[in-house]
This record gives C-alpha cells, sequence and structure tokens, in this order.
C-alpha cells in the first residue's frame, strides 16, 4: 500500500545517500561518470552516458514546417518519432553535408527524446574529479550556454554538454536573445 | 496546506475516480427511485454503501470535510431506511441529496485543479445544517407515524437487522480473535477498519474494540498496543473463512483467537456491544424506543445497559433467526454476488499498447512483404503468414474493443439535466434512452458530455412545449420525451438526439437569419434542410428571452464544433409540430484514420479521405487570378481558392506549374479549397500519432498539420488537419 511505497523510497533515499557520502571520501580518483564523447569541426564535445540512449546512422529525415533550422525534422527510430537537431545549426555553425561518420545520438531526458547530428562519435570516457574544471565564462552566449563543466584530459579538453538545458525550450529561448 | 499526506499522492487519483464513479451512481439511483417515488430495501442499502465508501475514503485520505458531509447524508438516509414510505412525496430529500452529490462533484473537481499548497477545504457548514435540518425533519415525519402504527413496529424492525448486526444469535459459535498490524503501518485504524469490512462479507460481526475505528484516529495508537480485537459468528458457523481472510488481508502481521465457540464466557469483560456496521453514531437510533428487540444499539457504547441484549432477546430469537438469514443472503447478495470482474487501467498504457499493436501490423507487412522474398517459392512461410496475419487482426480487433466504452455513462447523466430542468421550467418529460450499451472509443466519449448536454437542454428548453395544455391541445401526450438512442453504422457511431415538442418553424428560423444578417442567399432559394441547419450557424437563438439553460445565441455553433473536433457531422432534422431531432455522426475511433497519401517534393503527406471531395488535373486556362495575385479555380460554375501545399510548408519542389501536378477539392464545415500537390499516392489506413514532445514548443498544428504516421516502408508521413490549414491561411 502507499505507506509501504513510501517506507521502500525512503529507505532508497537514505541508501543512495549514504553511498554519495561515502563516494565523497575519495573523490580525486572515483569515477564520476562515463562521457560519450564527439566531434564537431575539430572541438570536441561530451554527452553523459546515462542520457544517451542509441547512435545511429542518419536516416530520411522527414521536414516539419513552422520550426526553428536547427530542428532539420522528425525520424523514425524503431517505431518512435524522434525529433532531430543540427547541433552545428544550434551552436550557430555552419552546416555541413552528411557524410558516412555523420551519425545522431539519441538522448533523452525520461519523457522528451530527441537525435543529435553529429560530425562523427570518438570515444566513451571515464571521467573523475580530477578532469573537471568549472565553465568559464565565456562571452559566446551561443555554445557556453549548453556546457554543463570542461574536462581537461590528457589528449586534449572536452566540453560536456547540459543535456537538459540543450533540451529545455527556456534555454534555446536565451540563447536566443 | 498540502493536499494530502505524504505518501498518499498516489491514492489521490484512485480516490477521485473511485468517488466520481461512486457518485454518479448514486446520481442514478436517485433518479430511479424519485421516478418510482419509492426506496427500495436495495437501493437504501445500496446508497448507505456508496456514502459509507466515500466517507472511509475521504477520512482516508484525509478530506475531514467531504468525509462529515457524507456522515450528515448517511444520518439522513438513516431515518429513512427506518421508514421508507417517510421518503414518498418528499422532495427535499431529493433537493437535497442532489446538491450533496454536486458538492461532492464540485470539490473533488476543485481537489484535482487546485495545486498542492493553496488547496482550502471547502466549508459545508450551511449544507450539513440542512442536512441535519432535513434529518430532523424526517424524524419528526417518522415518530408521528410510529405513534399510529406502533403494532407493526416488529415487522419493520426486522428489515433493520439487515446491516444491524444480529446480536441474538451472536452467542452460539462466536469467535473472538485479537489482530495485531505490522510495525510502524501508519492508519491503523483504518487498516482496521477496511479488516473489519473483509470480515464482514465472512461473517458476522458481533462488536470490535476500539470500536469507532473508522472515525477516530486517535484509536491507532491503542490498536498498535492493544491490538484490534474482534468478535464475529462465520456465515453457517464456517469461522475458519474468517481466519483466513484475516490471514490474507494486507498488513497484519499476526493474530491470536482469544475466545472460541467452545469456550466463550468473557464476554462482559468487553466495554461495549457495539455493532460495528455503518456509522457510529446514527443518531436516529436513538429515536427508536427501547422495547423494540432486536434494536441496533449503536448508542450501546454510551448506555452499558443495553450492552447485554441476549436475554431481552431470547424471547424474539425464532423470529430473529430468520432475519439474520435474510440479512446474510442480503449481504452476500451485495458483497459475493457481484464479484469484481472490472480492473480499472491508465488510459496512456491502453494508448501504448494501442501504438503497439499498430507497429506490429506494418512490421509484419515489412516482413511479409520484405522485397528478399520476391520471387521466392516458399510454402510453409506463406502458411505461417497467413497464421500470424489472423492472430494480429484478432489482436487489434481486441485493443480496440478494450477502448470502446458504453455510452451509458455520458446518456445517464443526461437524466439529472432533464430532471434538473423538468422543475425549474415546469415541463413534464422523461428521458428515454435507447441502445446505451453502444461503445465508442473513450477519446470520443469524453469529448461528447458537453455537445450532449447542450443538445438535451436545448430540447427541454426550445423544443419541448412550455405548458402541457398546449400539449394537450395539438393532441400530444402530455409528457414530452427526450430521446437519446445510439447505434453503429459502418465505422460509425450514430447518436440521436430528439424530442416530441414542436419543431422548427421554417418561417421563423428564415425571418431570424435575415435579421442577425446570416443569409448568403435570396430566401426563397434555401431548402427546408438548409434552414433547419442555419440554427447550428453562431450568434443564432429565435428564443426570445435568455433563459439560464440557453438563449444566448452561443451553444450550437460550440456544439458543432466540439463534435467536429472529433471528427463528426451533426445536422438537424425537424418536422414542425412534430419535434426535432439532432443526429450526430461520429467515427468509432480517432486513432486510425483512412488517408490518402499525396506527395510534396520529398515529403509525403496523408490527408484524411473523409474530408476530400475529388481530385482533378487542370488546365492553365481553367484557372483565375484575384487582384492579390491570388490563384482560383472555376469547377462546374463554383469559384475555389487554390492552396499550394508546397508553399504553405516551403517544401522545394520541382512541380510548381498547376497543369503537371494535381489538385484535390477539399471540404470540411462547408469551407472548400483546393489543395495543390505533385501527385497521388494511394490510400492506406493510418495509425495517428502525435509530434514529439520536444516540438510541443511550436506551433506545428497551427500549420495545418495534426500529426504524424509511420508508414510500411519505415518513413514519416505527416498528417494534414485540413480544417486548420484553411483557417489560418
Amino acid at each position: 500500500m502507499a505507506a509501504e511505497n513510501f517506507n521502500e523510497k525512503l529507505q532508497a533515499l537514505l541508501n543512495s545517500q549514504m553511498e554519495m557520502e561515502l563516494a565523497k571520501k575519495d573523490v580525486s580518483n572515483k569515477e564520476l561518470t562515463k562521457v560519450l564523447t564527439f566531434y564537431i569541426g575539430d572541438q570536441v564535445y561530451g554527452i553523459e552516458i546515462p542520457y544517451v540512449i542509441e547512435i545511429i546512422g542518419v536516416p530520411p529525415i522527414t521536414v516539419v514546417p513552422g520550426v526553428p533550422d536547427y530542428i532539420k525534422g522528425i525520424i523514425n527510430v524503431r517505431s518512435k518519432i524522434v525529433p532531430v537537431v543540427n547541433i552545428r545549426s544550434r551552436f550557430g555553425k555552419e552546416e555541413i553535408e552528411f557524410n558516412d561518420r555523420t551519425c545522431i545520438i539519441i538522448i533523452s531526458t525520461g519523457d522528451v527524446s530527441v537525435g543529435v547530428i553529429v560530425d562523427s562519435v570518438a570515444d566513451v570516457i571515464s571521467v573523475t574529479e580530477n578532469h573537471v574544471s568549472k565553465t568559464p565564462e565565456l562571452n559566446n552566449v551561443n555554445t557556453s550556454k549548453f556546457i554543463k563543466y570542461i574536462l581537461e584530459m590528457d589528449d586534449g579538453i572536452k566540453l560536456v554538454l547540459d543535456v537538459s538545458k540543450l533540451i529545455d525550450e527556456h534555454a534555446r529561448d536565451e540563447a536566443a536573445q | 496546506m498540502a493536499k494530502v499526506e505524504a505518501g498518499m499522492e498516489s491514492m489521490l487519483e484512485m480516490y477521485i475516480f473511485e468517488t466520481n464513479t461512486l457518485l454518479e451512481q448514486l446520481d442514478e439511483i436517485l433518479l430511479r427511485t424519485e421516478d418510482a417515488n419509492v426506496f427500495s430495501e436495495e437501493d437504501i442499502n445500496e446508497i448507505f454503501r456508496i456514502m459509507h465508501t466515500i466517507k472511509g475514503s475521504s477520512a482516508m485520505m484525509g478530506f475531514e470535510n467531504l468525509q462529515h458531509l457524507a456522515h450528515k447524508g448517511e444520518d439522513m438516509f438513516f431515518v429513512i431506511r427506518e421508514k421508507p414510505e417517510i421518503a414518498k412525496d418528499a422532495h427535499f430529500v431529493y433537493e437535497l441529496i442532489f446538491e450533496v452529490s454536486d458538492l461532492y462533484k464540485a470539490e473533488i473537481e476543485y481537489i484535482q485543479n487546485s495545486g498542492d499548497d493553496d488547496y482550502a477545504p471547502t466549508d459545508f457548514s450551511e449544507t450539513f445544517k440542512k442536512l441535519e435540518d432535513a434529518t430532523a425533519r424526517l424524524k419528526a415525519m417518522e415518530s408521528g407515524e410510529q405513534a399510529t402504527a406502533a403494532s407493526s413496529a416488529p415487522t419493520a424492525q426486522s428489515a433493520d437487522t439487515n446491516t444491524a448486526a444480529p446480536t441474538a444469535a451472536a452467542d452460539e459459535g462466536a469467535m473472538t480473535v485479537r489482530v495485531f498490524f505490522e510495525d510502524g503501518c501508519k492508519m491503523e485504524n483504518l487498516r482496521a477498519f477496511l479488516l473489519l469490512t473483509k470480515i464482514k462479507e465472512e461473517a458476522d460481526v458481533i462488536s470490535c474494540y476500539p470500536p469507532d475505528v473508522e472515525s477516530n484516529a486517535d484509536t491507532a495508537k491503542e490498536i498498535v498496543e492493544n491490538g484490534f480485537v474482534v468478535t464475529f459468528k462465520g456465515f453457517d458457523n464456517n469461522n475458519d473463512a474468517v481466519i483466513k481472510a484475516i490471514e490474507g488481508a494486507v498488513n497484519v502481521q499476526s493474530y491470536e483467537i482469544i475466545d472460541t465457540p467452545a469456550a466463550q464466557p468473557k464476554q462482559e469483560e468487553k466495554p461495549a456491544e457495539a455493532p460495528a456496521p455503518a456509522a457510529p453514531a446514527q443518531t436516529a437510533a436513538q429515536v427508536q424506543p427501547t422495547a423494540q428487540p432486536a434494536a441496533p444499539a449503536p448508542a450501546a457504547a454510551a448506555q452499558p445497559a443495553q450492552a447485554q441484549p441476549a436475554e431481552e432477546n431470547k424471547p424474539a430469537q425464532a423470529k430473529e433467526k430468520s432475519a439474520v438469514a435474510k440479512a446474510q443472503e442480503d449481504i452476500k447478495k451485495a458483497n459475493g454476488g457481484q464479484k469484481q470482474s472490472l480492473i480499472s487501467v491508465n488510459l496512456s498504457k491502453l494508448d501504448q499498447l494501442h501504438d503497439i499493436v499498430g507497429e506490429i501490423i506494418t512490421t509484419e507487412s515489412m516482413v511479409i512483404a520484405n522485397p528478399d522474398l520476391e520471387g521466392l517459392e516458399l510454402e510453409s512461410f506463406s502458411k505461417a503468414a497467413r497464421q500470424l496475419r489472423k492472430l494480429t487482426d484478432e489482436l487489434q480487433d481486441t485493443v480496440m474493443s478494450i477502448r470502446m466504452v458504453p455510452l451509458a455513462g455520458v446518456f445517464q447523466k443526461m437524466g439529472r439535466i432533464v430532471r434538473d430542468m423538468k422543475i425549474k421550467l415546469g415541463k413534464d418529460a422523461e428521458l428515454i434512452l435507447e441502445g446505451e450499451g453502444t461503445g465508442v472509443d473513450k477519446s470520443i466519449v469524453d469529448n461528447l458530455n458537453d455537445p450532449l448536454m447542450h443538445l438535451v437542454r436545448n430540447c427541454m428548453d426550445h423544443g419541448i412545449e412550455s405548458s402541457t395544455a398546449e400539449r394537450k391541445a395539438l393532441g400530444k401526450p402530455e409528457k414530452a420525451y427526450v430521446k437519446l438512442s445510439a447505434k453503429h453504422s459502418s465505422g460509425e457511431v450514430i447518436i440521436t438526439v430528439s424530442d416530441d415538442g414542436a419543431g422548427i418553424n421554417c418561417e421563423k428560423v428564415l425571418a431570424k437569419a435575415a435579421k442577425s444578417g446570416l443569409l448568403a442567399k435570396p430566401e426563397n432559394e434555401y431548402t427546408k434542410k438548409e434552414i433547419q441547419n442555419m440554427i447550428l450557424l453562431p450568434g443564432f437563438s429565435t428564443n426570445e428571452q435568455v433563459t439560464e439553460y440557453s438563449g444566448r445565441g452561443v451553444g450550437m455553433d460550440v456544439v458543432k464544433q466540439n463534435i467536429e473536433q472529433v471528427g463528426g457531422t451533426l445536422t438537424v432534422e425537424s418536422e414542425e409540430g412534430h419535434g426535432t431531432s439532432f443526429i450526430i455522426k461520429i467515427p468509432l475511433t480517432l486513432a486510425i484514420v483512412e488517408g490518402m497519401k499525396l506527395q510534396v517534393g520529398a515529403t509525403i503527406f496523408t490527408i484524411p479521405i473523409s474530408s476530400i471531395k475529388e481530385s482533378l488535373m487542370v488546365n492553365d486556362n481553367q484557372i483565375l487570378h484575384d487582384t492579390k495575385q491570388g490563384e482560383m479555380i472555376m469547377i462546374r460554375g463554383v469559384c475555389y481558392p487554390i492552396l499550394r501545399l508546397h508553399e504553405k510548408f516551403r517544401m522545394p519542389t520541382k512541380i510548381t506549374n498547376l497543369e503537371d501536378g494535381i489538385l484535390l477539392l477539399v471540404d470540411v464545415g462547408g469551407k472548400n479549397v483546393c489543395l495543390f500537390a505533385d501527385r497521388l499516392i494511394g490510400e492506406q489506413p493510418v495509425v495517428v500519432k502525435p509530434f514529439p514532445k520536444y516540438l510541443s514548443q511550436y506551433n506545428i498544428k497551427a500549420e495545418g498539420l495534426s500529426g504524424c504516421t509511420v508508414m510500411g516502408d519505415g518513413t514519416i508521413s505527416l498528417i494534414i488537419d485540413v480544417n486548420n490549414l484553411i483557417s489560418t491561411n
């Protein structure tokens, strides 16, 4: 019954809090999360793995009228209809022709799924506290709005995107202003 | 203040659903009994059950005001139960209970719509007062009657034992059990109450301690400490069944048997022999003369003298026995007879199921008609494929039928409207229902309520003659009728709302339309049918006076719009002097549309076939241009504007010359437009899917697209909503 559920939830909450406490103790080399990295031009971006549903090639895209240019249309991913965003034009960059390496990363925040068109997928990397540096106050509104944090890895800098902002309409409106 | 206790939120939806269903049942019973002008024992018990369930669940959810409201209602019916005859012609009872029912509905809607923090329980004290007054009035009537009919008291009494536990028979075969609930399960008192209800299905509950579990939250502590003690006697002396019920109950940790039928003289120790059922303090019980043998003694807790009714009862035992048997029968009828074979399912789950089935069917044809298989001789494959097709067809039918709900629910609500208006307008009319078992897709049923309400009101207000004398003079029966009927007809449901009233006066309508400037051609060119359908135009009302119910000239056009929104049509048929019928035709389901696929550039669009009138190829010389460079076409002497889909949706295409493409003449609600597309592909039934959530921030619907669909080859087609397409243009 309701009370049971409630107790279960409480227990789960306590457990997760305990885990977090434990995690705090040896933060520095413990894995925070995994990040899927991808290229847009020469720059490496990342999306945290928990948001990623899958990576697919570019299927035929059905254009939908009445939406901003960066929304390329809708696609059919195993019978689910998913809108696709070209991240290049989303960031105010020039779009390029799709090639064999062009991919769509399907990301989801619970009830909303979006496909993101990227130049190519690079790798899945483990992120620890050591790698993370805070977002600098950049002037480039177009991209910095969407950056959650920056990773300084041995092989270069990677920008991890904030998926909820990428999907959320308010961020879009702010970015547009 | 938070609406509900933490942890109860998940129950709220269930509570709202359940209470609404119960209220509808209540309305239905009341309408029936009011018509018959007598409460049968069964009806009263049913009303009691409804009130009681509402009271219990409201208490559990912590809505005290609602709990008290139900309690007061119960009080009133307690008096009626004692003497059903007194409710005869007591219209104030009905008024009041209908009012209570309305208050409930309003409050529940309020609970549903208000945020967590801004909810403040409505104060019902005024209604409490009215209920108390009514109860007192009934009591007065009852005692008046009782004085004259004292001799008949015992027979009347036997009915009472129905719900009051038969205390007399208690001594033989009774069993006392102490139940402990799981630690920390909260609200032990209500759990005890639930347990009690469960036991009642299997046994007569003789007593329980604490006695007032469902209304007194303080008893929870007591139960935690000392357990919940209940004495009962199983039907047919079958106490094992009860023990099983206790074992099976939720949250019960342990129980001990204190008293068994063999050894039982412990009873005096118990504080009270309060018969457990229903309300603990049913005030009416106190009015009863104590001389009545089997007086259900709810006041017993306060009057220990009544606590041992056994001696008093002995002489009456024989009589009592038969009453007990009857009571048990009744209880069984109420509880066991109709074992629940229904479950309620969240609609979104059904939608999901429906979607999946749609997918399976598309995927199936992708597999069976796979290009890789072309030219191969596959005997057993085709056999298996046929089998699969058969099964998927069956699956689809089943899923569709799950979403179908009978129209009875909506229809029965209309009974209430007819009743209310009958009283207010002083007209004599009855509601006749026909084919209320007809099933329609749930999404459509939800949209039918308002239009039907409007139409029924319209029939009552405008349709039916204002006095019975008028009807008599016309040679019609005094009692008018409003008839609601429903039937299936080739993929459509036809719902007719008709009355046997005055009908539509064509001259009046025409004059009024002329006055309101609604005429588009000379008066004498209108046919009867056209004139009758004029009443559906916006801003039309022939009724001189604006009444509470109708006459503002909005309504009929809104009804029409509402029905068109679910893909239906509304027409009027009337015979002056004999009545009017409103005929609603709606598709069985919204989710699957018979569509015509057409290509514009690289995109495939689907248009519902129902809105297409014809398709045609044109010559340039048929095209006319207006002053703003708008294109028009002359077809059979009528001029239609041309809408180029590639321009409208900004889709690049090579075919821009009207001669190379195709024109589709579409018609929605009397508006006609020619759509220009590259080419037609063919007909196909499509499963309509909404656009993904991410796109809902953009107004795609206003662009004239209602959704999308996945086609056999996996590509997506956009579905055109002609109505929006035309209105945004």
